[in-house]
């Protein structure tokens, strides 16, 4: 039996935010942004979801006078991440 | 990008386009740290040792202190420019250089109340120790982010720091010239690695 894929993972931007996260420490919301092509309100809304479920961190900081908000993956994230991958091999047969 | 559902094919496609876009992104480790630190001690190295060489006296070595003015200008620079993206490889770098200017700190100090307790403060020893300190920081940078002339260079100008002291025990006063080996080992260890990774990071 095939194993059910992550819903929060299954969404174009969600998982494009976590893969970025997987293969770096840190990442700010301007560079994630910019990689995703996403729009600032998307992104916010996906970011909001997937740290509500835990699986990112999200920190907002003051640097100079502009605010920083970074995320980082969380280990649940990283769980999640593995866990969506496995489930995908199953589907393609790799 | 939209947040439309994915097939499984689309989903490992992403995947790998994402995590291979952000690799490529990294900008590997900036030589302009290692040119910072490498031309303040070779300029310094050349100031102390023409007036220590003219006026005869020691206490111009204090000017060695002036190394950490380019610690202080890249901890502000820090404070203020935060990098977009911090992957484990300039997370490891930072932690590296966390722990060797710990270690300065601790060594200065140290230095410092033995001295006062013994009735006078003498730092000769810290130029072998900045060159030990300095060349394993930078060694451990280059195998970090897989750069051989970073990783390797730092032995040949950790040579004089053996030399300092191999030659420390048998001498009364430290000789003039150290100030210009130190300068060298710096351009060994820090200038010619740090242009190098940079030209490297432009290619």
């Amino acid at each position: 039996m095939l194993q059910e894929l992550d819903p929060l993972l299954h969404s174009q931007l969600r998982l494009a935010i976590v893969s970025i996260l997987l293969s770096v420490d840190e990442a700010d919301f301007v560079y994630l942004k910019e990689q995703t092509g996403a729009t600032a309100g998307n992104l916010s809304v996906q970011i909001d979801k997937l740290a509500a479920a835990g699986y990112i961190r999200v920190t907002k900081e003051f640097v100079g006078r502009k605010t920083r908000t970074s995320c980082q993956i969380t280990e649940k994230g990283c769980e999640a991440f593995e866990r969506y991958v496995e489930a995908i091999k199953s589907y393609l047969k790799l | 990008m939209e947040e439309k559902k994915l097939n499984e094919k689309e989903s490992l496609e992403l995947i790998t386009q994402m995590i291979r876009q952000s690799r490529r992104n990294m900008v590997v480790g900036s030589g302009n740290r290692f040119l910072l630190y490498g031309y303040s001690a070779v300029i310094l190295s050349i100031i102390v040792f023409v007036l220590v060489r003219t006026t005869g006296h020691l206490t111009w070595a204090a000017l060695w202190f002036g190394m950490f003015l380019p610690f202080i200008y890249s901890w502000l620079y820090d404070r203020k420019h935060r990098p977009a993206v911090v992957t484990y490889t300039d997370r490891m770098i930072n932690e590296t250089w966390k722990v060797i200017g710990t270690l300065f700190v601790i060594t200065v100090l140290v230095m410092m109340i033995l001295g006062y307790a013994m009735g006078s403060v003498n730092f000769a020893l810290m130029l072998p120790l900045a060159l030990i300190y300095c060349g394993i920081g930078t060694s451990i940078t280059g195998l970090v982010i897989k750069d051989s002339v970073l990783a390797y260079l730092p032995l040949f100008g950790l040579v004089f720091a053996i030399y300092m002291l191999v030659a420390l025990p048998s001498l009364l006063h430290t000789p003039v010239t150290w100030h210009l080996y130190f300068g060298l080992s710096f351009l060994i260890m820090m200038v010619i690695p740090g242009h190098n990774l940079n030209a490297k990071c432009r290619k």
